[in-house]
């Protein structure tokens, strides 16, 4: 199933330029793969001369049709190639970021210095109507939600980015800061979509809500919380949308997908369906103790440890949390274009095929 | 209290304002790059006074006793040159600048302003080499060494820096004179330089394009070098930089008239080679129970430094740093001498000269290019 807008109800047309950045990406090239198939016929996408465009290109040339696509190279570091990317472009799907990335310096560059250059790039030329930013649930603090366990759009964002020790999620909370400060300075007319964790082939890793692999033992941390999985499918859909939809500039987006399993669930299956390995369920209680000393002592110790655990982190990732999905379904008549079943069923073979050519 | 400032603030200055952060008597007023941004955002995590996109500034209002530069290397040399002429003390990161001719001109200029320098070779400073180094001054190797050996493995991980240099053909560090080497060989050369005494000793190398990286269409790239080092028929060394070999080691070997030694940097161990020999069949009976007993203590070594919380991942770096600081302070000696700054320059020079014109001959034939070291200026 997928989402529908009504033409009157879009605020560009087909032939309007469309700019994809982080285009040669997990979510990227499925994002350019959905707005084929809806029939834009004007995109430029944005890739890095080292980024591996092969699925890109092959996308491309399946669904591209009568399509114009245009696959730019450069670096969002640039000014001027910001610049270049930019002209004459109506909507920007901005997906480009320092992933997976420890070091601050790189995931900060990758996804703060670079939207910056972009939106700037943007205002340079006068013809954006819209620039969707995409962003993650780590930005999320967890706590103090006004809901209880229930995290929707309007919870609070970390604070202290700084002091979680997570390179990734400090990138993510200052690149929201940008794009609000441009929204409110310049009216850049932004809408930020926060995904949970996107999943699928292209992207065959057990996220660390679920636990964490040490020295040949899994740690299971997530229990029986449900792990916030949107498939690449439908994340990229909701993304699209965010860029379509008239009358919600300025709205963030949650993205997860319907009936998510717990983590228990998750774990099972995977080991049922991709492999079997030896696993130790951490009680939460635990869990958050555990966080608790490493924080104290990678303090003490001025950092012997790296402070990658904490209780902030805990907060975010293995704290018994409900998800949402309501604001995208009632204000972009988001629907998910794949079940979390069929979802899984096509991420656990991925995984397997990938094991094997491993 | 000594004022410190960082310029660039890249991925290694979070290793340097962590660390500077640790030391006492030390303020950190001022973070700079030209990218504020970049500068921002260092601030924002570290305890840091101001943050600047302007190295003039920087230097005019936060007025700093040291800076640290960690810019790319291209910048390395107009930086220090700038913040040595407004009086200021320099750490420069490795590697010290683009040639030896820049790191002749950069120390001379120190010396005339009565200022000091120094170079981040961090990893000579951790707590095996420093063992190794207190050996050696003792006389464990029976005199001067005659013969090193230092590996530098290096690993072309499947994500990030490396695949981005692999497909890129602009990748700032294409652009250096010895490219990939010359981001990172010099801590590995600067180990042999530390024990030779000629400015100028004979280079022999031998460099390539693996097949690996032959095979994924790279031609430029070479990352496998195997280098003789010799004064004077005297004292030798090889020196040899691996991507495919493995383990990628960090090993240094030394051996002196009577004894040797061996460091491995990633273990952190340093084992005492005895050159005496056990009669009859003790030799192959003690020895090996004295290797586990060294590696016993040096697992019992590495245990205590880290219950007594001195065993962090750039240990080293601060003991450079401090020691630097205090060597401006108390007007004492530099933690690294000049001369050995200048030697692992001239080495680097000639290694990517011979093979620059190695790659340029087509030539095969190791023996017909060994050359000195050029002279000093
Ligand atoms: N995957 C998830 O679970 C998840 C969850 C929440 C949010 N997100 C967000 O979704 C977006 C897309 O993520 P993804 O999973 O598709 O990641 P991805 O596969 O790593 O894609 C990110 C893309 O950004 C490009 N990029 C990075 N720095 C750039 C620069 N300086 N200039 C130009 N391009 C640059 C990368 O180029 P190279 O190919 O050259 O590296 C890469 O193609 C990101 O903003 C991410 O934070 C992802």
């Amino acid at each position: 199933m997928k989402g529908t807008i009504l033409p009157e109800k879009m605020i560009i047309c087909p032939e309007d330029l469309i700019l994809v950045t982080g285009a040669a990406g997990f979510i990227g090239s499925k994002l350019v793969e959905i707005l084929l198939e809806r029939g834009f016929r004007n995109l430029r996408c944005f890739a890095r001369p080292s980024s591996n465009s092969a699925k890109l290109k092959s996308i491309v040339q399946r669904c591209g049709g009568a399509a114009r696509v245009e696959i730019i190279t450069g670096n969002l570091l640039s000014r001027e190639d910001c610049i270049a990317a930019a002209k004459d472009v109506t909507l920007v799907y901005h997906l480009a970021a320092g992933r997976g990335q420890k070091m601050y310096a790189d995931a900060y560059m990758n996804s703060v210095v670079t939207t910056r250059n972009l939106i700037e790039g943007c205002l340079h030329h006068h013809s954006l109507r819209r620039f969707v930013s995409i962003s993650s649930f780590s930005v999320y603090s967890n706590t103090g939600k006004p809901g209880g366990r229930l995290l929707d759009e309007s919870c609070p964002v970390e604070q202290h980015p700084e002091l979680r020790g997570d390179a990734y999620a400090f990138a993510k909370v200052k690149q929201d800061e940008l794009v609000a400060h441009y929204r409110k300075k310049f009216g850049v007319p932004a809408v930020i979509v926060r995904p949970g964790y996107v999943y699928g082939p292209g992207n065959e890793g057990i996220t660390g809500r679920v636990g964490i692999g040490t020295f040949g033992i899994f740690l299971h941390l997530g229990g029986s919380n449900r792990i916030p999985l949107t498939f690449v499918d439908n994340c990229a859909e909701a993304i699209v949308l965010a860029g379509l939809k008239q009358g919600v500039d300025g709205e963030i987006f949650n993205v997860v997908d319907d009936d998510l399993p717990s983590s228990r669930e998750f774990l099972r299956l995977y080991k049922r369906h991709v492999r079997r390995f030896p696993s130790v369920y951490l009680p939460h209680m635990l869990s958050y103790l555990l966080c608790y000393l490493w924080e104290k002592y990678s303090q003490w110790s001025e950092g012997q440890l790296p402070p990658v655990y904490s209780r902030k982190e805990w907060h975010t990732a293995w704290k018994p949390t409900r998800y949402t999905n309501e604001k995208l379904k009632s204000l972009l008549g988001w629907m998910p274009r794949v079940s979390s079943r069929e979802g899984l069923c096509r991420f656990f073979e991925s995984c397997k095929q990938k094991g094997r050519h491993a | 209290m000594l004022k410190v400032a960082i310029v660039g603030c890249g991925k290694i200055a979070d290793s340097h304002a962590a660390q500077i952060n640790r030391i006492q008597g030390v303020e950190l007023v001022g973070v700079c790059d030209r990218e504020e941004l970049m500068a921002k955002q260092l601030h924002d995590r570290f305890s840091v006074k101001g943050y600047f996109s302007d190295l003039t500034e920087l230097i005019h209002e936060a007025h700093p006793d040291v800076v640290h530069i960690t810019t790319p290397p291209q910048s390395h040399f107009e930086i220090a040159k700038q913040c040595l002429l407004q009086g200021c003390h320099v750490y420069v990161e490795k590697p010290f600048t683009l040639d030896a001719i820049e790191a002749e001109k950069l120390i001379q200029l120190a010396e005339q302003k009565a200022l000091k320098i120094t170079v981040g070779h961090d990893d000579q400073f951790r707590h095996a080499a420093r063992r190794m180094r207190s050996l050696v001054a003792g006389g464990y190797l029976g005199g001067s060494p005659l013969h090193m050996e230092s590996y530098y493995g290096y690993e072309f991980g499947e994500l990030g820096y490396a695949s981005g240099l692999l497909r890129d053909e602009q990748h700032w560090v294409r652009r250096l004179p010895g490219k990939l080497l010359h981001n990172v060989i010099s801590h590995g050369i600067a180990r042999i330089a530390e024990f030779f005494t000629t400015a100028t000793p004979l280079v022999i190398s031998h460099g390539f394009v693996s097949p690996l990286l032959r095979r994924m269409g790279e031609r430029q790239l070479v990352d496998e070098v195997r280098v003789i080092v010799s004064e004077e028929e005297r004292v030798t060394a090889y020196f040899t930089f691996s991507s495919q070999m493995r383990p990628a080691l960090h090993q240094f070997r030394v051996y002196g008239p009577k004894n040797g030694l061996v460091l491995d940097q990633d273990n952190e161990t340093l084992i005492k080679l005895r050159g005496g020999r056990y009669p009859s069949y003790m030799e192959q009976f003690v020895p090996p129970l004295n290797f586990a007993r060294q590696y016993a203590g040096n697992f019992l070594e590495n245990l205590r430094l880290f219950l007594a919380c001195d065993f962090h991942p750039k240990a080293g770096m601060k003991f450079l740093i401090e020691s630097f600081y205090q060597s401006i302070v108390k007007s004492g000696p530099v933690p690294i001498p000049y001369r050995e700054i200048l030697l692992t320059s001239r080495i680097m020079d000639t290694i990517f000269e011979q093979i620059d014109r190695r790659a340029l001959d087509g030539s095969e034939e190791l023996d017909s290019m060994p050359s000195f070291t050029k002279s000093p200026h």
